[in-house]
């Protein structure tokens, strides 16, 4: 009983900024209903990708770094770590200057890709801030498997691929719905890499950015609700999902 | 047959062993514990890399280099059942029947089912099952398969009495039947004498004898070996 009073009240106290909502600003408005719309659509669709391309890399190198020796992996974290570590503006300095058209910039520009104000460098500068949070995780859930299990399962003539899909996935799957949802926040959320990199098409951070320079709090706060609401049934019904098959298990 | 030389560095010693096993033959491995007996099965089944040497089996290079683990046709239990523990025990006798072709069918499976009493716990979650109980339903999933080498590493320790009699008649039974080849690790003779008319005795990483198991007991090669083979 004393116990899920103090998870409340914890719940509670992580919640309160939350009562900023309430606060008497005036009334609420839209400050540009279609924007918002296109915001929403951008970040859910854009995302999306983004988490696509960081579960099909990050996994197998997740997978890599919690194979190789205890050396090995503690070179690996720190490369990770370092990733994340970088603040998100200088993040998106440099992701503009290393893809700009001094760089890796003018080979993709010939090939017809823009990586300025584009949905592509939108992708890219989603990756690179997130990929790390999910690699990361990625590695703590597939630590949890034991490695003699796998052996079990390739001596029952099962191979990479298939000691992966039946015995590694489904005991990590929980860590890493824990790791994608992680990731998947931190990519949705993103503010300041993603407006020196890709001003337009406008996520929902920068959609509520520009409607607070241009409308003022009462604008801004529509937008945090349905930001809330677009972004949080993803990551919760994976958390659901991965739980619910732990349970059958 | 079975022909490995297995070379790894131990913390102790260095374990350096030959052996050579004829198809169909069952041959025990005795020592003991911390003998390098696990060490060398662990190289053969080839969870373990050998430092050096080399492993074939009927005239199939399995080291070097390391074969990968699925295209082995071996058999390895230990004394961790290691099941798969969100799957049902019915899930995990038939993993490895959908890798690979495998000459094998359902009466088999049925046969495996009722020999070793998994039909009653054969849709429960294997991580629900007694210790006893997964032993069974590890010997099931391995032998399901039919593998040419079998390779069991204390297979019955920490099992009751009457359980390790029945199971020793059961592999006895499917090893003249399925005619494949079989090595056991075991620190107690009368257990391996059960099923293997051949010892290896191993010390320090080293084979010390090898013969019938009445060679061993009316001369015994090191006074190690002797006070192992002495009745309580």
């Amino acid at each position: 009983m004393w116990k899920r009073v103090g998870a409340s009240a914890f719940a509670l106290a992580l919640l309160y900024p939350l009562a900023g909502l309430l606060v008497p600003i005036g009334p609420w408005r839209w400050g540009n209903g279609s924007a918002t719309l296109d915001a929403v659509r951008v970040s859910l669709v854009l995302t999306a990708v983004a988490m696509a391309v960081v579960v099909a890399a990050g996994t197998p190198m997740a997978l890599y770094v919690t194979r190789a020796t205890p050396r090995e992996r503690i070179v690996w974290q720190g490369i990770l770590l370092l990733s994340v570590l970088l603040p998100p503006l200088a993040l998106g300095i440099l992701i503009s200057l290393a893809f700009g058209p001094h760089a890796l910039g003018a080979l993709l520009d010939r090939a017809g890709l823009k990586m300025a104000n584009t949905p592509l460098a939108f992708v890219v500068t989603q990756v690179y801030v997130s990929i790390g949070y999910y690699v990361l995780g990625a590695i703590a859930a597939l630590g949890t498997v034991p490695r003699s299990l796998e052996a079990q399962a390739a001596l029952l003539g099962a191979d990479s691929w298939a000691v992966f899909r039946r015995v590694t996935f489904p005991l990590a799957r929980l860590g890493l719905a824990v790791a994608l949802s992680l990731a998947w926040v931190r990519a949705l959320t993103e503010f300041g890499a993603v407006i020196v990199t890709a001003y337009y098409p406008a996520g929902m951070p920068v959609a509520i950015w520009t409607s607070l320079e241009n409308f003022g709090l009462p604008a801004v706060m529509p937008l945090l609700v349905v930001f809330l609401a677009a972004a949080l049934p993803l990551p919760w019904l994976a958390h659901i999902a991965a739980a619910r098959r732990a349970t059958d298990a | 047959m079975l022909d490995a030389h297995i070379v790894k560095r131990r913390a102790r010693f260095v374990v350096d062993a030959e052996i050579r096993i004829a198809a169909g033959e069952a041959c025990a491995l005795f020592g003991a514990s911390g003998a390098g007996k696990s060490t060398i099965l662990a190289c053969i089944a080839g969870v373990e890399a050998p430092d050096a040497g080399h492993v074939t089996l009927d005239h199939r290079t399995l080291f070097p280099p390391q074969l990968a683990l699925h295209r082995r046709s071996i058999g390895y239990l230990t004394q961790v059942a290691n099941l798969f523990p969100h799957l049902r025990v019915g899930e995990n006798v038939r993993f490895g029947l959908s890798n690979g072709a495998v000459a094998t069918s359902d009466a088999w499976v049925a046969q495996l089912q009722d020999r070793l009493e998994l039909r009653a716990i054969w849709d429960a979650p294997a991580h629900a099952i007694s210790g006893g109980q997964a032993r069974r339903v590890a010997l099931a999933r391995m032998l399901a398969r039919r593998p040419q080498l079998v390779l069991l590493d204390e297979p019955f320790a920490g099992l009751d009495r009457h359980l390790v009699r029945a199971l020793l008649l059961a592999i006895a039974e499917w090893q003249r039947a399925l005619g494949f080849t079989m090595l056991i690790v075991d620190h107690e003779a009368d257990v391996l004498e059960r099923l293997c008319p051949r010892a290896i005795a191993i010390e320090d990483g080293r084979i010390v004898q090898d013969g019938p198991w009445r060679a061993l007991y009316e001369s015994p090669a090191t006074p190690l070996l002797a006070g192992l083979l002495a009745p309580l």
